[in-house]
């Protein structure tokens, strides 16, 4: 039997808000259960945990957590919260006696007057603490939530609507979420290095704990662009690999490459193991089996194309005649050469991505990356057309943008068999099941230049390729 | 950069170059030593992903000679100390690593190596 904990989240990203949790109780171990009813869409949550230091490592840990309370009431009045209270004597009467206190009230969507909250507090005097209250060095601080229903967009008084709460929650606060603050350490405006399409700093931490990153680990980044990702997951202790088509994207300007100078600023530098410029889908890796997590953004040509080496087939040129002697490349190491590059269509690249996971990845290793994806057409089939046998899907957690939004994908492998190395030919071939269904991200690129419009979408030269070819 | 944990996990992938195409051979290498954080259990659960004879001649190419010819039956925190020294610690910072099969030349600039294939080299 557990302990009930209140947890308060963050008023943003509510479907990443449980992956997380249940990632970081992965990474240490211990279960988490929901008592129903179970609304994630509301930043309160009540958690069933074994013991209070699973509620600490949760909100030290978790980027979308504000506070962790054990939990003692809650009611759609105040009435209804003090009757659970008392019921729940035996989870607070230790701290009665002689134990240094304090109240926290707060709302959210809302400012409480300060005569209201004087009002709150004293309307738990039944409770008869009899320690001295303590504002800067409690022992215990007891903290209570009025939750409102969202008022954006309205105009109103201010403290209009006061007490006129949704619910009412009530605990005593065991940690404020300590990784939240994480968000300005990792600002990429504060940042040494960073590129146009550099992923803002609490999604960056938000996939870090999505790959369970911790000493110890090696995680690798084959997209790594400005390595945003890196960073983060660097700084849970893991050591970082990254490969990335283009060495400009990691290199920077100066002599010591931008990726190190940024992993400099946050103390992680030497956790960075390498970076090397190669393209993933023709990878000199040795062997498989390497890392525990592959962590990435895969590029979808919005603002940076997805490139690989080969040249862009041109069926309106006639093809060029092969040379007879091969091509010997004669330069000099101050004039490198630069291979041709086609472009890289998305549901292919995924495709092939989820191969390549199968193969780097350790047992239990996790694939974690984004996946952007047209609101309208999306269909949970598109995830399931991506995976293979021994990959199965953790999480699938929507940052939605309107017409188009991108799902953070954590998929699992769930085999200890050995895989080849993948041929990277998913473009040319059809599901192995010989089905023909055509994701929603596919010619995500194109559909995103149209403004998502359906019927040109579907007709568009182009854009809908026969799939049986 | 280009440490000899990475240099033990790269081999050259031009087309047809299957056997014989590691381990790279380091040329004209500038090495540097930087200290990295010592974490015993990540050494000892990568030591069977390491091809053992590759990284002892790798680090005596680089003047290292502390690693036996065989990795030892008990490993202790001596033995994981060389280790880590010649896995995390030793930065190649320039210079190249050639394939021993077909002389492919993979330059390392700034630390960061060169990995990409030449149209012709690709499948």
């Amino acid at each position: 039997m557990g302990i009930q904990y209140l947890f308060i989240f963050a008023q943003v990203h509510d479907e990443f808000r449980i992956p997380e949790l249940f990632s970081v109780a992965e990474l240490h171990g211990f279960e988490i259960t929901f008592p129903p009813p179970a609304d994630v869409s509301r930043p309160f949550m009540i958690l069933v945990l074994e013991n209070e230091l699973h509620a600490r490592l949760l909100a030290q840990r978790c980027i979308l957590v504000k506070y962790a309370c054990e939990f003692y009431g809650r009611g759609k009045t105040y009435m209804e919260l003090h009757e659970q209270t008392r019921s729940n004597h035996a989870r607070w009467s230790k701290y009665v006696q002689d134990t240094p206190f304090k109240f926290f009230i707060s709302a959210y969507n809302h400012t409480i007057p300060q005569r209201r909250q004087k009002d709150i507090v004293e309307s738990f005097d039944y409770m008869d603490f009899q320690g001295k209250i303590d504002m800067h060095n409690p022992e215990v601080t007891l903290a209570c939530f009025e939750e409102y229903r969202d008022k954006r967009g309205t105009t109103r008084h201010k403290h209009e609507g006061d007490g006129d709460f949704e619910e009412v929650f009530f605990g005593r606060l065991v940690e404020e979420g300590t990784a939240r603050p994480l968000i300005k350490t990792f600002d990429v405006k504060k940042r040494t290095y960073y590129g146009n399409t550099s992923m803002e700093a609490e999604i960056s931490l938000l996939m870090a704990n999505q790959t369970l990153a911790s000493p110890g680990k090696l995680i690798y980044d084959p997209f790594i662009g400005t390595g945003s990702m890196a960073y983060t997951t660097a700084y849970f202790g893991a050591l970082v690999f990254g490969s990335d088509i283009d060495g400009r994207q990691m290199r920077g300007k100066e002599k010591q490459p931008g990726i190190i100078r940024a992993a400099a600023q946050y103390g992680v530098a030497h956790r960075i193991v390498d970076l090397c410029t190669f393209d993933v889908t023709r990878n000199p890796w040795r062997c498989g089996e390497l890392f525990d997590a592959i962590i990435t953004d895969p590029p979808y040509g919005v603002r940076a194309g997805a490139k690989r080496l080969g040249r862009k087939a041109r069926p309106d040129k006639q093809q060029r005649a092969k040379p007879a002697q091969p091509f010997i490349s004669k330069q000099l190491d101050d004039q490198p050469y630069i291979p041709p590059t086609m472009p890289y269509e998305l549901s292919s690249l995924v495709g092939d991505l989820v191969l390549l996971a199968r193969y780097l990845l350790k047992p239990r290793g996790r694939l974690v990356f984004f996946l952007p994806t047209v609101t309208d057409e999306y269909e949970e089939l598109d995830i399931q057309t991506m995976l293979c046998d021994g990959m199965e899907v953790v999480a699938n957690s929507l940052q939605n943008f309107g017409s188009w939004g991108r799902r953070l994908i954590t998929i699992r492998k769930i085999t200890s068999e050995r895989y080849p190395p993948p041929m990277f030919t998913s473009a040319s071939n059809i599901s192995e099941d010989g089905s023909a269904h055509t994701p929603a991200h596919k010619y995500f690129r194109e559909k995103y230049f149209q403004g998502f419009r359906k019927s040109e979408s579907e007709e568009g030269q182009g854009v809908t390729r026969s799939t049986s070819g | 950069m280009v440490r000899l944990i990475t240099h033990n996990l790269l081999a050259c992938h031009a087309k047809g170059c299957t056997s014989n195409n590691f381990p790279l051979q380091f040329k004209d290498v500038q090495v540097e030593l930087r200290e990295a954080e010592f974490n015993p259990d990540f050494l000892r659960g990568f030591i069977p992903r390491l091809e053992w004879g590759a990284l002892v001649d790798a680090a005596r190419q680089l003047g290292d000679t502390s690693l036996p010819a065989e990795p030892p039956e008990m490993l202790d925190v001596e033995f994981l100390q060389k280790l880590h020294h010649v896995l995390l610690e030793v930065h190649v910072e320039e210079g190249a690593m050639i394939c021993p099969n077909c002389n492919h030349v993979y330059p390392i600039s700034n630390g960061i190596p060169n990995m990409l294939l030449a149209e012709h080299e690709i499948g």
